[in-house]
């Protein structure tokens, strides 16, 4: 129910602190579980004060008690203890401050602690986010990477160190954050959403030392396991030693044993990647040369052929081809000179042999007329013909001046 | 001409064995012979000229060291 109030009738103090007394005290008695991050006990005074701040946002609470509660823990209490305060919410109308009057302060102890991350794993891997095929793979070559690690520490100094023996061009953007204690997760998210956002930043690495139990709790809080699921950047998670496993190692996308490996897993080997390139850069000559040989051998082959190197023997083949000709050609010529010139000498010899020479030569004459008619019958021929006598040299003409009666 | 430069080394190789192939097999004219060969003996060259221009590039691409 609203006050009536304006600035002609404004309501006087008291009503306003009896309300919020009034409304206050209405939320009765609750159990209520924080982080102690202040502890002011006074000798002599009888009330003591806490500030217990929740474990993943930035929201406190005021919390007033008798001393005896706090002298009476064992442990005692520090800053960054986890304890469990039962009370309730108080407006001290005297003073109109608020505060939570605890009527009993438990520490949590370190099993509840661990059974408590345990059924927080459970149910976040119910929930798949530790599944294997949400994990980003790792970039090779990051332009930046993200590193998230106490100020000046160790595990800073493991990581930078060994990324730069690696990869001498790394560069790196860090965000010092507190790594224990009850800041350590709003910073760390914090850290990782500006991280997240840089589009220079391939992949993020959050890395602590080693540490107690207590000290390692900020990387099993619920707030940081689900921002680091929800990080679009591949995360490494590099905390403590081998054995220490927080939630933190479960969701982030790779998890190296210690700082050291983180600086492995997030660049590649200057000298290796080099040599690999290098063995590369071989194999690939020697296939092109082996190549180049082959079709080397190839070309050699097909010049070797008779067809390419030996161009005259086509040549050859057709001048033998000519030449055989030739030859055929000058022996069917020449045996027929040697048919026909056989034939002449023995035409020669017939001609000799049927010759009336011979006969002339033995003194015989052969007697013609003019007609060439040889004389065989003397009565035949006429007085006053003329006839013609061949001699064995010459011929000679007679006048016949007599026949036989 | 130029079409004839702008054959890739397996086209030329494949040309030549088909010449060498044609060459072998006889049964073509004195011309033909003589042309088959010379256009084989061009292709060879020009085969060799890429092989040697390969070996070139890849001895150029050596890393000086």
């Amino acid at each position: 129910m609203p006050l009536e109030s304006s600035a002609e009738s404004p309501v006087a103090v008291r009503t306003v602190a009896k309300a919020l007394t009034d409304w206050i005290g209405r939320l009765g008695r609750v159990w209520v579980e924080g982080q102690v991050t202040e502890v002011t006990r006074r000798p002599g005074q009888a009330t003591g004060f806490l500030v217990l701040r929740d474990t993943a946002v930035e929201m406190s609470l005021r919390v007033s008690c008798k001393a005896r509660l706090i002298d009476d823990l064992d442990p005692p209490l520090t800053e960054g203890s986890r304890v469990v305060v039962w009370g309730r919410p108080e407006y001290y109308a005297a003073r109109g401050t608020l505060t939570f009057a605890a009527v009993d302060i438990r520490p949590v102890g370190i099993g509840a602690l661990l059974a408590r991350i345990e059924a927080l794993r459970a149910v976040l891997a119910a929930e798949g986010l530790f599944a294997a095929d949400r994990k980003k793979p790792l970039p090779f070559l990051p332009r930046q990477v993200g590193l998230i690690t106490g100020r000046a520490s160790a595990a800073e100094h493991d990581v930078v160190e060994n990324a730069q023996r690696r990869w001498p061009g790394v560069s790196f953007q860090i965000e010092p954050v507190a790594v224990q204690g009850p800041y350590a997760v709003t910073e760390v998210i914090e850290a990782l959403g500006r991280l997240d956002k840089d589009p220079e930043v391939d992949v993020i690495v959050i890395a602590r030392g080693g540490g107690s139990m207590e000290d390692l709790l900020p990387f099993s809080d619920e707030a940081l396991v689900r921002a680091v699921a929800a990080a679009l950047t591949p995360v490494v998670s590099a905390i403590g030693h081998e054995t220490d496993i927080p939630l933190l190692d479960h969701v982030a996308d790779c998890r190296a044993s210690t700082p050291t490996d983180a600086a492995k897993l997030v660049v590649p080997d200057h000298a290796e990647e080099t040599e690999r390139i290098r063995t590369a850069v071989l194999r690939a000559r020697r296939c092109v040369t082996q190549l180049l040989d082959n079709e080397q051998n190839r070309l050699d082959t097909l010049k070797d052929r008779p067809a390419l190197a030996d161009p005259w023997g086509v040549l050859d083949g057709w001048a033998s081809i000519v030449d055989e000709l030739r030859q055929r050609a000058g022996r069917a010529a020449a045996s027929g000179l040697t048919l026909r010139s056989g034939e002449i000498t023995a035409l020669t010899a017939q001609v000799t042999a049927l010759s009336p020479q011979a006969t002339l030569d033995r003194g015989y004459a052969v007697l013609q007329r003019t007609d060439s008619q040889v004389v065989r019958d003397a009565s035949a021929v006429a007085v006053g013909e003329q006839l013609t006598a061949r001699v064995a040299t010459g011929t000679l003409h007679l006048v016949t001046e007599a026949v036989p009666t | 001409m130029s079409d004839e430069q702008s054959l890739t080394y397996e086209d030329a190789r494949d040309a030549l064995i088909d010449i060498v192939r044609k060459l072998e097999a006889g049964g073509t004219t004195l011309e033909e012979s003589l042309a088959l060969w010379e256009r084989g003996e061009q292709l060879a060259k020009q085969c060799q000229q890429l092989l040697d221009g390969a070996r070139t590039r890849l001895e150029a691409a050596k890393p000086q060291e």
